[in-house]
């Protein structure tokens, strides 16, 4: 039904094959041009395959699997390279491709002045790649493929500037972190083929409803291991801290991977196991419970930070956990809404950032911006629209995403008021902290004084503006994007209207504004002792709960103590010893046995006779 | 005096050879007295298929001489380089292979 | 020829044919002999261009009139003709005969190896192979023809590798009269 699906994965493949192999042959003019027409052309695609998918009926639109090749047929375990082309795939390629392409684009002004260019978009296309195996997976094995490929796509593009001893470090975390999740994943396949004896979505998610009853502990291990894999990949506690570290990467990267896509895998992974998830409320309950406190966490940390990169990386995390929340209570079209509109302003965010941080000379310290409005107009109108729809102001993208998933915490079936309660409390925070940064970046006065400010190339504002239009107008989407989905989720979910505590979030939003511009803005002398007073919170923020710290203390040091004990004891003591003496003695032997082969031709005869002559007396005689 | 005869006759020539390429040191006795063995098994072959009245012995008493012509060709073609670059025909010194 | 003495009967034909066979066979066992115990080259060339005569007289007994001469054409001829160019190329040097260790080793070796043969020549033939050819039939066309037809039809695939063989074999000494070779230099050690 979908014969051409394939050839959203196969352009970024061949985009990365031949800029990563080809090298040299390739003019580093077209290289740039040949990496955003691969994107794009994957755009293009998913776009046929939207209209192809909504002149169906909805029924149809759904078990697309396309078997393109029968990889592995092993007496039972039946294994074929197939991609699934349904409503929530298509929906994850259009994020994707498009916001890649977008960022592809905006890469071309941001990195041309970069020796490695090439390298650069290599990765980007080999990332994008990577992503659409991941969501166009038919079953565990490639999604966990798709899984462990972005993983390395994210550690190359973290550690890209590899002279960066910090950024190669980050990498290194990254890495580590993903694997920690890809073992989990790892695990809960292997459940799930022992459980089920097959990895296909298909046959599992049709087996699953009909062998267990709720809460079954089978299901309730298999989605836990399942959520290790996707907590470590957004970034939720407790495996979050990878994440503001990879913004040593360059800052498309931050965009692409660690803001629109590659963090949002955890909740695409719930949505699409939404069936196994529905069998284990515990787990439910765990999601949308990690997801709320991560959301606050987050919040609360990305108040104090000074790097602009850093402010917003924890406000992704702190979107993840909305978008759990969302997931974890049941509303899973709702968490893929709130994905889509955060992929929007949280990418046109970062690009901004990039673009002041450009005009800056990689300056990315907010105590030392100010007053870029003048000088980068078009930055700062996007950056506004980006501020306002991540602050969920009125009418923008992320007011109607972040509203629909904030009534629900308080009326969905597990809904309660503390959950509700906590989501309004992160979103006053949110906006408070987006505004800080908007105006300590661009009100004011600028506050490097050798510092020239200027507009960026039309190569990264055009992707602001297009990102700009669809953060300020995605919000119209939601319903579309409820019953384009529908068919996946096996249903619509409910969106609640309740006045009154509608008027409470939109009002925490906006006093958070409201702070944030006393405070920043006005910068009265009355507010200074409050400052001082809560210095101690800020310290504690600032070390975002020391967190890293204690990981050191509890994991890092203890391994590290155990090491040296079982190098100085295990190692050279007895495994070196034994190899070291297997050595020596067989170099003993050898010096008597070498004697044997003494190079003359007549010895070696007689010695073939000889044994010629055992295999006569064999034969004759026994 | 039937294939006993054969045999004895072919399996002491054999010895004969193998005896030859183990003692003697000049590297063209060593390749007579593998002509020798060769010859031996060629007399093997003809006389059994005397017995067996089969003519397939001929034939692989023919391949054998093709065979041990091409060695025998080769082999000299590689004492004489080996002389020529160390003048010197005692096996013994080409030792450069040792353990 | 059936000779009657009363108390002893016997061939003529056959016993002369047998003793013809113990004479040249024992002759060609002293030229083997005589090959391997010559402390000179050029001696030990001429016993072997003996041997090859004894051989040849043996192939003819047994039937192999084709073979036979083969076996003086190529054999007592070109092989042993290149032989003899190569000693004198080299020069005949004699060389020095030790009864060592080494040689008792070959000897008790050989021993064995004899003996082992020796007793297997009790087993005999075990399985009889027949041809397309029988003794009437080869009678009639000539051994050579005979061979010829067999070789050209049934093994032709051997014959033609054989063939390769040969080629291989003369491009392979072309190449080491032609280029110069340096040896090595041996490591001290």
């Amino acid at each position: 039904m979908f014969g051409y699906g394939w050839l959203v994965l196969i352009a970024p493949l061949l985009g990365f094959l031949s800029l990563s192999c080809l090298g040299k042959r390739i003019p580093r003019s077209i290289a740039g041009y040949l990496g955003c027409a691969t994107v794009g052309f994957a755009f293009f695609i998913s776009l046929i395959l939207l209209v192809h998918l909504s002149v169906l009926e909805p029924e149809e639109r759904v078990g697309g699997a396309q078997a393109l090749y029968t990889w592995i047929d092993s007496g039972q375990f039946h294994l074929d390279f197939a991609i699934l082309i349904d409503p929530l795939s298509v929906f994850m390629f259009l994020i994707v491709t498009g916001v890649g392409f977008l960022i592809h684009v905006y890469s071309l002004g941001y990195m041309e002045h970069d020796p490695e260019f090439k390298r650069f978009f290599a990765y980007l296309n080999l990332f994008i790649f990577s992503m659409c195996v991941l969501v166009s997976a038919a079953d565990f094995f490639f999604l966990i493929v798709g899984w462990a490929l972005v993983g390395l796509a994210s550690y190359l593009l973290i550690g890209f500037w590899r002279d960066k001893p910090s950024a190669v470090l980050a990498a290194r975390k990254a890495f580590v972190m993903n694997v920690i999740g890809d073992v989990g994943m790892l695990v809960a396949a292997f459940m799930i083929f022992e459980t089920f004896g097959s990895l296909s979505y298909q046959k599992v998610f049709e087996m699953a409803p009909t062998m267990f009853l709720a809460n079954d502990m089978n299901m309730i291990l298999i989605t836990l291991f399942l959520l290790v894999g996707a907590f470590a990949k957004s970034a939720q506690l407790p495996l979050h801290t990878w994440l503001p570290d990879a913004m040593e990467g360059p800052t498309p990267v931050s965009a692409l991977i660690h803001a629109a896509t590659m963090v949002t895998a955890g909740v695409y992974l719930v949505a699409r196991c939404h069936t196994l998830f529905e069998l284990a409320p515990f787990t439910m309950y765990v999601i949308a419970t990690v997801g709320i406190i991560t959301a606050t966490f987050a919040g609360t940390i990305a108040m104090v930070q000074t790097d602009i990169k850093r402010v917003i990386a924890y406000s992704t995390m702190s979107q993840l956990g909305y978008m759990f929340l969302a997931v974890g209570l049941g509303m899973f079209s709702f968490g893929m809404f709130h994905l889509m509109t955060h992929a929007f302003f949280k990418a046109l965010l970062f690009l901004g950032a990039g673009s002041v941080i450009h005009s800056l000379n990689e300056e990315q310290d907010i105590r030392k911006m100010g007053g870029l409005a003048k000088a980068m107009p078009v930055t700062y109108i996007t950056f506004l629209i980006g501020s306002l729809a991540l602050a969920g102001f009125p009418l923008t993208s992320g007011f109607f995403s972040k509203e629909a998933i904030i009534m629900g915490a308080y009326h969905s079936e597990m809904g309660n008021i503390l959950f509700w309660g906590l989501a309004v409390f992160t979103a006053g925070m949110t906006a408070f902290y987006t505004f800080r940064l908007f105006f300590c970046v661009f009100q004011g006065d600028l506050r490097t004084p050798d510092a020239h400010p200027h507009e960026s190339p039309v190569t990264m504002t055009g992707p602001l503006v297009i990102l700009g239009f669809f953060a300020l107008a995605a919000g119209v989407l939601g319903p579309w994007v409820d019953s384009f989905l529908s068919p996946v989720f096996g249903g619509h979910a409910e969106h609640y209207q309740d006045g009154f505590l509608e008027t409470i979030a939109v009002f925490v939003g906006l006093g958070g504004i409201m702070t944030a511009g006393l405070l920043y803005m006005v910068r009265s002398d009355k507010i200074e002792p409050i400052k001082e007073a809560l210095a101690p919170i800020q310290e504690i923020l600032f070390h975002k709960y020391y967190v890293d710290e204690i990981y050191d203390f509890l994991i890092v040091k203890p391994v590290k103590a155990i090491s040296v004990f079982l190098e100085d004891m295990g190692e050279k003591k007895g495994v070196d010893f034994a190899v070291d003496q297997v050595g020596e003695q067989v170099r003993e032997v050898s010096k008597y046995v070498s004697l044997w082969q003494s190079g003359r031709i007549r010895d070696y005869a007689v010695n073939m006779v000889a044994g010629m002559a055992l295999v006569l007396i064999f034969v004759a005689f026994l | 005096m039937g294939q006993e005869f054969i045999l004895l006759v072919s399996a002491t020539v054999f010895c004969i050879g193998a005896f030859g390429f183990m003692v003697r040191k000049n590297p063209l006795i060593m390749f007579m007295s593998v002509e020798l063995m060769l010859n031996s098994v060629n007399f093997l072959l003809i006389g059994y298929s005397n017995i067996l009245k089969s003519l397939d012995g001929q034939i692989f008493a023919l391949m054998i001489m093709a065979v041990a012509a091409a060695e025998v060709v080769v082999g000299l073609a590689l004492i004489l380089t080996i002389f020529r670059t160390r003048h010197d025909l005692n096996v013994d010194h080409l030792d450069s292979l040792k353990g | 020829m059936l000779i009657d003495l009363g108390w002893f009967s016997f061939d003529l034909f056959q016993i002369t044919y047998d003793g013809v066979l113990l004479a040249v066979g024992g002759t060609a066992i002293l030229a083997a002999l005589g090959v391997v115990l010559c402390s000179s080259p050029i001696y030990s060339a001429l016993y072997l261009i003996g041997h090859m005569i004894c051989l040849a007289i043996l192939f003819l007994m047994y039937g192999a009139e084709f073979i036979a001469a083969v076996q003086l054409i190529v054999y007592a001829g070109a092989v042993m003709i290149l032989f003899l160019f190569i000693i004198a190329l080299l020069g005949g040097k004699k060389e020095s005969q030790s009864f060592d260790f080494h040689k008792f080793m070959a000897l008790s070796f050989i021993g064995t190896v004899l003996a082992e043969l020796a007793l297997s020549a009790r087993v005999g033939p075990t399985r009889p192979v027949t041809g397309i050819f029988d003794e009437k039939l080869i009678a009639d066309v000539g051994n050579a023809k005979a061979i010829g037809l067999e070789l050209y039809s049934k093994h032709l695939i051997p014959f033609e590798l054989a063939s390769c063989l040969l080629l291989v074999a003369g491009v392979g000494i072309i190449c080491l009269s032609k280029f110069t070779y340096k040896p090595p230099q041996r490591r001290s050690n």
